[in-house]
């Protein structure tokens, strides 16, 4: 039975790798989207699980691609190692963010990260020299010189480092200290949980996450900017797909990814003012009916006929 | 008993402190004492709605700046198609944003009530989104404003000249702080409304009707955004996502003077308002100012977290 | 020997005095019994001791280490186990799982061995069909599966928080020999119990609380008969 499953994750892998072979730019284009939306939903979700929200999704992107561009710029760093740093930055900002606001946790420590994009805006704005300010800064070349297929593998690399995170939170112990934690703080406590470090912890890994992926967005598009790169996209849609697709699962924020990657361009052709709507409107409405999203729900049902 | 003469000590500090800042600041910049203290009321005007609903409802509502905003654009709208003053459509916006507000709350906000905090978090995010996208869809980002003569009338003392018009919301953060101060205390309404706030079960018990002193209070804080973004929309130029920041903000306030502090959220205005104003006094760093709720917000948590003897 | 000790302890809630400098021991190979009228701060007690509270005033002691600025963590790590009075099982985990999170984190195994830890544990407190969903269980098991929970951490000193409440009566004489046996491992028990039938037969001493204060301390039968304890639960029913 298990080699049966490894040679099924083969297959897919082969086929997810040579997918440019026999996908258009402009798929391909769509699916680099896709990949980058999965690695921000899988990361939001992660903290998720252990009852924190996060609204600074947007926030610890935008520091990603800016260090990234700005350690590349400034320091000759090469571009595939400059994404590192910038999921450093991101990592770095939220260990500090963490120390000083998790103990308070809940709508404090959601409405702090709410702010952090609004916060970096400001800071880059009035950086100028540095930062490149208003307009924001353009690179000379997109990482490996615009190639599609090699943009590709990037992103998928990023998105497959994704799952395997969140697989790893799901498979450890880190999965019953979350879940302690997210159910009871007191019991979680009780049973000799730290939970300030776990909370820390799992808030620094994923904006590791989010601020990597901010940085290969940098990098292929070649351009930051303040409104760009910290643009409300990039909190809006990762939690729409989260929740639509089913919180607390690896495949749940990658099926609303997919579904709603894909919904995305072809709002953006209709609708180009407000698209945006939708997702708030599937925010709302997964809240007040489908809590579980998709695959919870449909999980759900399962157990119930398995039981019935 | 130690700690309560402590905690009363802070907050007389806090008080003491900002009034010694305004008097400095009164002799060294007095348009900064002057326009802080108007910029403070507004934020006040705008953070006292919000306190209401998180005291008395429990619930922290994210689209709280994106109510104003709608506010701002129902005046500016009410003007452009009937002539009416915006500083009269405070009347109209009161009405119907009272309206919004039980429909709001009818339809949406009732069913996270018992739900965690997440959900409400989550909820009230995709409202505020919901509401920001939608009036960049109907009146796209570019920014409106109308021109009023009154709003550029201004005054001279001595030397130097101020604007005078903003003291119409000092004028709104008294009435508006001293209103629901005399309603919460004097009104049985309020006292109700005050008793479900501290604790709602033993409020039904003693027979007093929840849900509806619930759907009142959140009307109310509606109905009071409406009309403050009214005001607002005379002085500012508005566009979709004016509101967000002051939604920040607010909380900010709330979380300094503490959840149902009614009166420290003017003292916490004051500070913000004044330190906000001094930075941007200062031509090479005005940029920074926006920053400063941040620092606050923080400052004030690890301080909290430091207080909490309960782990 | 004494495993735990509290030195005037003291617990404010802003003016509200929940525990008034209570000083009490408890030994080795002792059941402990802790009683009094509702509010009268037994609850106070456990959380105080455990980490949930710092102390206002007061000093505790575990094993000669003085614990009292530990967090609830460090000190469940150490050997402090408790269970809690309105039992909220662990949503999204299955009963053994429930179980697995005091060995993983109080003890901290490994997945493996923590698994093979709780379903000895289990088996100690004869629980059966341990993989399934938490769902559907009967107030015994869910009661069982808390105690497990706390035993699974290996504690030294386990604070049984009303475990008999809404048990029947075999029920509770199953949950009494239960106690006995945890006893027979060499844990220091602690009960705080509101049916008298179990202090009177499981517990060595018992310790009575009213208003946050001890007002009475010895064996069962001293303390039952003693005027102030009976005015202090008459004065409840009242």
């Amino acid at each position: 039975m298990r080699i049966s499953r490894y040679l099924l994750y083969i297959v897919i892998l082969i086929f997810l790798l040579t997918l440019p072979i026999y996908t258009g730019v402009y798929l391909l284009n769509v699916i680099d989207i896709i990949l980058i939306y999965i690695a921000l939903a899988l990361s939001w979700d992660m903290l998720l699980r252990s009852g924190q929200i996060s609204f600074g999704i947007a926030g610890l992107f935008g520091v990603g691609g800016y260090a990234a561009v700005l350690f590349h710029l400034k320091l000759g760093i090469s571009p595939l190692i400059s994404i590192l740093m910038g999921g450093l930055a991101a990592a770095v900002l939220a260990w500090l963010v963490g120390m000083a606001v998790l103990q308070l946790r809940g709508m404090y420590f959601a409405i702090v990260t709410l702010a952090l994009a609004e916060i970096f805006r400001v800071i880059i704005r009035n950086l100028p020299d540095l930062t490149g300010g208003p307009e924001g800064t353009v690179l000379s070349s997109a990482i490996f010189a615009g190639s599609s297929t090699r943009t590709y593998w990037l992103v998928l690399a990023g998105a497959i480092v994704s799952i395997i995170a969140s697989e790893f939170f799901r498979r450890t112990r880190i999965h019953f200290a979350i879940t302690s934690i997210r159910n009871d703080e007191i019991v979680a406590r009780s049973s000799g949980i730290d939970v300030f470090k776990y909370l820390v912890f799992i808030f620094v890994i994923t904006s590791a996450i989010q601020g990597m992926t901010g940085g290969a967005y940098a990098h292929i598009y070649g351009f930051v900017s303040p409104e760009g790169s910290f643009s409300v996209d990039f909190t809006l849609l990762p939690i729409a797909m989260a929740l639509l697709g089913g919180m607390h699962l690896t495949w749940g924020p990658v099926l609303g990814a997919v579904l709603l990657g894909a919904v995305s361009e072809l709002l953006k052709l209709y609708i180009p003012y407000g698209h945006l709507l939708v997702y708030g409107v599937i925010i709302v409405i997964t809240i007040l009916f489908f809590p579980q999203g998709i695959l919870g729900t449909l999980g759900q049902r399962l157990k119930k006929t398995d039981t019935g | 008993m130690s700690l309560l003469s402590k905690l009363k000590q802070k907050s007389y500090q806090i008080a003491i402190i900002s009034v010694v800042l305004a008097i400095i600041l009164g002799f060294w910049k007095p348009h900064v004492l002057i326009e802080g203290i108007q910029r403070a009321c507004l934020y006040a005007v705008i953070a006292l709605p919000m306190a209401l609903i998180l005291g008395i409802v429990g619930i922290i509502n994210l689209a709280h700046g994106d109510f104003m905003m709608l506010g701002a654009y129902f005046a500016y709208f009410l003007n452009v198609y009937t002539g009416m003053d915006p500083l009269l459509a405070i009347f109209p916006a009161l009405f119907a944003f009272f309206l919004i507000g039980i429909v709001s709350y009818k339809a949406i906000i009732k069913y996270v009530l018992g739900a965690p905090e997440l959900n409400q978090l989550l909820l009230t995010f995709g409202l505020a989104m919901i509401m920001e996208q939608l009036a960049n869809l109907f009146w796209t980002s570019r920014p409106i404003k109308l021109s009023l003569n009154y709003v550029s009338s201004s005054a001279t003392i001595g030397s130097f000249t101020f604007g005078t018009y903003e003291f119409v919301y000092i004028g709104a953060a008294i009435i508006v702080l001293a209103g629901l101060l005399l309603f919460l205390k004097r009104t049985s309404t309020g006292q109700a409304a005050l008793a479900v706030g501290q604790n709602p079960r033993g409020a039904k018990l003693v027979g007093i009707h929840v849900d509806r002193t619930y759907l009142l209070i959140f009307s109310l804080s509606i109905a009071l955004v409406g009309a403050i973004g009214a005001i607002f929309m005379t002085r500012h130029s508005i566009f979709p996502l004016v509101g967000a920041p002051f939604t920040m903000k607010s909380f900010c306030l709330i979380a300094m003077a503490g959840i149902g502090n009614l009166l420290g959220i003017l003292w916490c205005s004051l500070i913000l308002g004044l330190a906000e104003n001094f930075v941007l006094s200062f031509r090479g760093y005005a940029g920074w100012a926006d920053i400063l709720f941040f620092a606050l917000i923080v400052l004030v948590i690890m301080i909290r977290s430091r207080q909490r003897q309960v782990k | 020997m004494v495993v735990l000790k509290t030195e005037n302890l003291s617990r404010y809630f802003g003016g509200l005095m929940a525990l008034n400098r209570v000083s009490m021991e408890f030994r080795k190979d002792e059941i402990l019994g802790i009683i009094g009228p509702n509010g009268a701060g037994k609850t106070t007690f456990i959380n105080v001791v455990a980490g949930i509270y710092l102390p206002t005033e007061g000093k505790i002691f575990f094993n000669g280490r003085q614990i009292s600025d530990l967090p609830a963590h460090k000190r469940c790590r150490l050997g402090i186990g408790r269970t809690f009075q309105l039992v909220r099982p662990l949503q999204g985990l299955s009963l053994l799982e429930n179980v697995m999170v005091g060995a993983l984190f109080g003890n901290g195994l490994r997945q493996r061995e923590a698994r093979k830890k709780a379903e000895e544990w289990c088996e100690f407190l004869e629980l059966s069909d341990i993989t399934r969903d938490i769902t559907r269980m009967t107030a015994l098991e869910v009661k069982k599966m808390e105690i497990a929970h706390a035993l699974a951490a290996e504690p030294k000193l386990l604070f049984l928080d009303e475990v008999m409440a809404g048990l029947n009566s075999d029920e509770t004489k199953e949950m009494i020999d239960l106690v006995r046996k945890i006893h027979s491992r060499g844990i220091v028990i602690g009960i705080v119990e509101h049916v008298m039938r179990v202090i009177r037969e499981l517990t060595d001493r018992v310790v009575v609380l009213d208003w946050g204060e001890i007002i009475a301390q010895g064996p069962y039968e001293e303390v039952s008969n003693d005027p102030k304890v009976i005015a202090a639960y008459l004065g409840e029913e009242a």
